[in-house]
This record gives structure tokens, sequence and C-alpha cells, in this order.
């Protein structure tokens, strides 16, 4: 009687969280599937020229001269960000009306990292909003920012406890059946319940990983902002009331990248922030560095340097939320072990999508059938009042 | 109750397909060269056990 209390608990709380989430979960399974490939559909989309072939020792473009060229393009604008390519020769710049305007406005500037030419130049997403931009989106923050982001993140907590529940109920169920069984013949509600069970079952482990890591990347926003607040006051306190200095006079990111070379050589640098008030440090670049192991090149270190010196102020041991916030990423994009990983990724994405659209249709075909059995119940009353009141 | 028999005949191939997805994450992600090939086959053994029990007219069990 305990266990089958338990278990009718469990089944409210897997019916729930399922009903919630399922309608975002389908919509995020659906984006996911085009983001999988996002490096290859960028590529195919892109138009953009095939790198010229360069000897392998060409020497890598001075970053300095590569942002003249964007302020000589974009003369009243601010630089956010340049990212360094380490797969491809590629340094994107990152311009915006100012450095502290909607990310909406951003549009970039491709150079190739070898001679420094302009590859091309992309529009902002205000502008041109691409495919591939909307599926990220949609899958993110449904357009609605912060709170899209955190109430996505909920919606895929729901969906952590659908298939933990999933997997109590998983033994009760099967408990009679072999694995892999499919009741075929009955009743259609009976296949597609195995069915569910199945797929359900087989995938549990990817699901939970892929759905655990996707809550966490959608805390990356809040992470950041923390790690910031625990971070920057005291490097900021020597600026007290200064204002942050315009670009013209900060100093040159060419001699800042190196400095950070030198210090850490172990590592990569990927991307450098620009000062900013909203969204980094006002008086610091910030470099970000992954190191060069399997695992180590997920992790990234920042280096903060200051804006108008470029000395080297501070490298911070990355906190373990950051850690594990960086560690997500991978095992939520499934990008880090070659086509073959993404092939998978996209097959077990189909696979939940049929999971949970076979969840839906349990849950409406038990409605009917209770609906049904409700009107049973009511007309046999009816006749049974009826019969009551002829016979009298 | 539920035998231990009971319990391995339930919970044994969903564990077993769950330890191999959960090795071929981490090999993917902490290795390279042959442990993306152990990964590759790892996540994608539960993908072919299913297609092997969905499979029309395949030796897929039926209950009576």
């Amino acid at each position: 009687m305990a266990a089958g209390k338990r278990i009718r608990l469990w089944f409210l709380v897997h019916k729930w969280t399922s009903l919630i989430c399922t309608v975002f979960m389908l919509l995020l399974c659906l984006t996911g599937l085009p983001l999988i490939f996002t490096h290859e559909i960028d590529d195919l989309l892109s138009g953009d020229p095939p790198y010229v072939e360069l000897p392998a020792n060409t020497p890598r473009a001075n970053l300095d001269r590569i942002i003249e060229a964007s302020r000589a393009r974009y003369s009243s604008e601010a630089i956010r960000f340049i990212f360094i390519d380490d797969e491809e020769p590629q340094v994107v710049v990152t311009m915006s009306p100012s450095t502290d305007s909607d990310p909406k406005h951003n549009h970039s500037l491709k150079f190739d990292a070898r001679g420094g030419k302009l590859i091309s130049e992309k529009p902002p997403e205000a502008q041109s909003m691409t495919f591939m931009g909307l599926m990220l989106r949609l899958h993110i923050d449904l357009f609605a920012g912060l709170a899209g982001e955190l109430f996505l993140g909920f919606m895929g907590l729901l969906l952590v406890i659908a298939i933990v529940s999933g997997m109590v109920l998983y033994g009760p169920f099967m408990k009679k059946l072999d694995f892999g069984t499919v009741r075929e013949g009955r009743s259609a509600r009976l296949k597609w319940l195995d069915l569910h069970n199945l797929l359900g079952i087989a995938t549990l482990a990817w699901a939970f990983v892929v759905g655990l890591t996707g809550v966490i990347n959608e805390l990356s926003t809040p992470m950041f902002q923390y790690w910031q607040s625990q971070t920057l006051p005291a490097l900021l306190a020597p600026y007290q009331g200064k204002p942050m200095p315009p670009q013209r006079e900060m100093a040159a990111v060419q001699g800042i990248y190196e400095s950070v070379r030198r210090a850490m050589p172990e590592s990569v640098t990927v991307s450098i922030v620009y000062p900013t008030e909203k969204f980094g440090s006002p008086q610091h670049f910030i470099l970000w560095n992954k190191g060069n192991t399997p695992l180590t090149s997920r992790l990234f270190t920042a280096a903060l340097l200051d804006a108008r010196s470029g000395a080297l102020v501070a490298i911070p041991e990355p906190p373990w939320y950051l850690k594990a916030l960086e560690v997500s990423r991978p095992l939520h994009f499934g990008d880090y072990a070659g086509m073959p990983l993404k092939i998978l990724w996209a097959v077990l994405d189909v696979i939940t999508i049929v999971v949970l659209g076979s969840g839906l249709y349990l849950w409406i075909a038990r409605r009917k059938q209770t609906g049904e059995r409700i009107t049973q119940l009511e007309r046999r009353h009816e006749q049974l009042a009826g019969a009551a009141a002829r016979a009298s | 109750m539920s035998q231990p028999a009971g319990l391995r005949k339930v919970w044994g191939a969903p564990l077993l397909l769950a330890a191999l997805t959960v090795f071929g994450l981490l090999s993917a992600l902490l290795g390279t060269g042959v442990w993306h090939w152990l990964a590759w086959i790892a996540i994608g053994i539960p993908v072919m056990v299913l297609a092997w029990y969905l499979w029309p007219h395949g030796s897929r069990k039926r209950s009576t």
C-alpha cells in the first residue's frame, strides 16, 4: 500500500513536471537540432571566400593594424571585443555605436589573422536576423533576455525532475516485462507507453546530462555577474572617481596580448574584451585564455590589464562555478569530439522529441479514456435513474 | 517484493546503457584520438540497441 502510494506520487511528479515543460522542451529540441551543426551551417551560409593559401610560417598580423583598419572603417564607433580563433586563421573585431550599446547593435569585421586583410563583415542582429541567430535566441532566451534565460533554465530543471521521476517509474512498469518489449496489437496507447519507456530509458543518461548542463548554461549571466562582483571591486578601488578612459587613450592591444602570452605561456588567448561600464570592467582590458589539453582547453582564465598603461594587474583563479559552467558547455553542445558525436547528438535529440511527443500523447489518450469512462458512468447513472422513475 | 534477480532483470540493460553513455561523454571530453573513437562507439550503442529493438520485422521480442 505504501509502495503503491509512493508510485502514485512519483507518477504525479512525472506528469506535472513533464506537462509544464514539454512544449518548451519540444521547442528547445527543434531549435537545438540545427544548432548542433552551427559551425558547418555558418561555413556553408557565410559566403566568405576560403582562406588564401599562405606558407605555414607566415607571421600573424599585428593586432594594432587590425584595430586601425576597423577604426578607419567606423571612426565614430567603439570596439567591444576581439576574438582570436585558434582553429581558423581569423581575427574577428566586434564594434558597436558605443562601448555600452545594446548588444543587438554589435556588428563584426572578420580579418585574416596572417595578412591582416579584411575578409568579410557581419551586420548587427538588429538589422538582419540570420536563421541561426533566430534559432539561438529561441533556444537561449526567447528574445526575453535574462528573464527568458532563467525561465528556460527553470523549464530545464523541470525536465531533469521529469527524467528522474520517469526513471523511478520505469521499475514498477517493467516488473513483468523484458527489456525492449513493445506490446503491439492491443491498443495504440499500450504500444506508445512501451515505446515511451524504452526510448526514454535507453537515452536517460544522455538526456539527463544535456538537460542539467543546459540549466547550468542558462545561469551563465548571473554567474558571470556574481564573479565580477567578487573580483572587480578590489581591483577598481585604486581608480575611484576616475572615468573610463576614451578608447583612443587606451594601451595598444598588441603589447597587452604579448604580455599576457609571456605571463601564461601554457595557454592561448582567445578573446580581448575592451573596458566597458556595464558588461565588464571600466578600467581593465579582460583577456580570456584557455589551456592546451583536452580538458583545460574548455577552461578559461581571465587576465586583467590596466586600460591606460596596459600593465598586467591580475590573473584571478577561476572559481568552481565558472569551471562547472565551462565544462557544461561542450557537454550540452556535443561539439567536442568531431562529426560522429554531432550526428549522435542529433539522433539522440530526435529520439528525445519522440519521447516528449509520446509522453504528451499518453497524457491526452489517458484523459480521453478517463473522459469516456466518466461519460459511461454518467449514462449508466441516468439509465438507472430513468428506470427508477419508471418503476415508481 | 523485488528480489535481486528481478532487479537485475529490470535494471541490467538500462544501467549498462547509462554507464556506456557516461563513459562516452567523459572519454570524448578528457581524451583525444582513440578516446574519441571509444566515445562514438559507447554513445552509439544505446542508439544501436534501440534500432535493433524497433526495426520492423527484426528479432523483436513480443509479449503474449
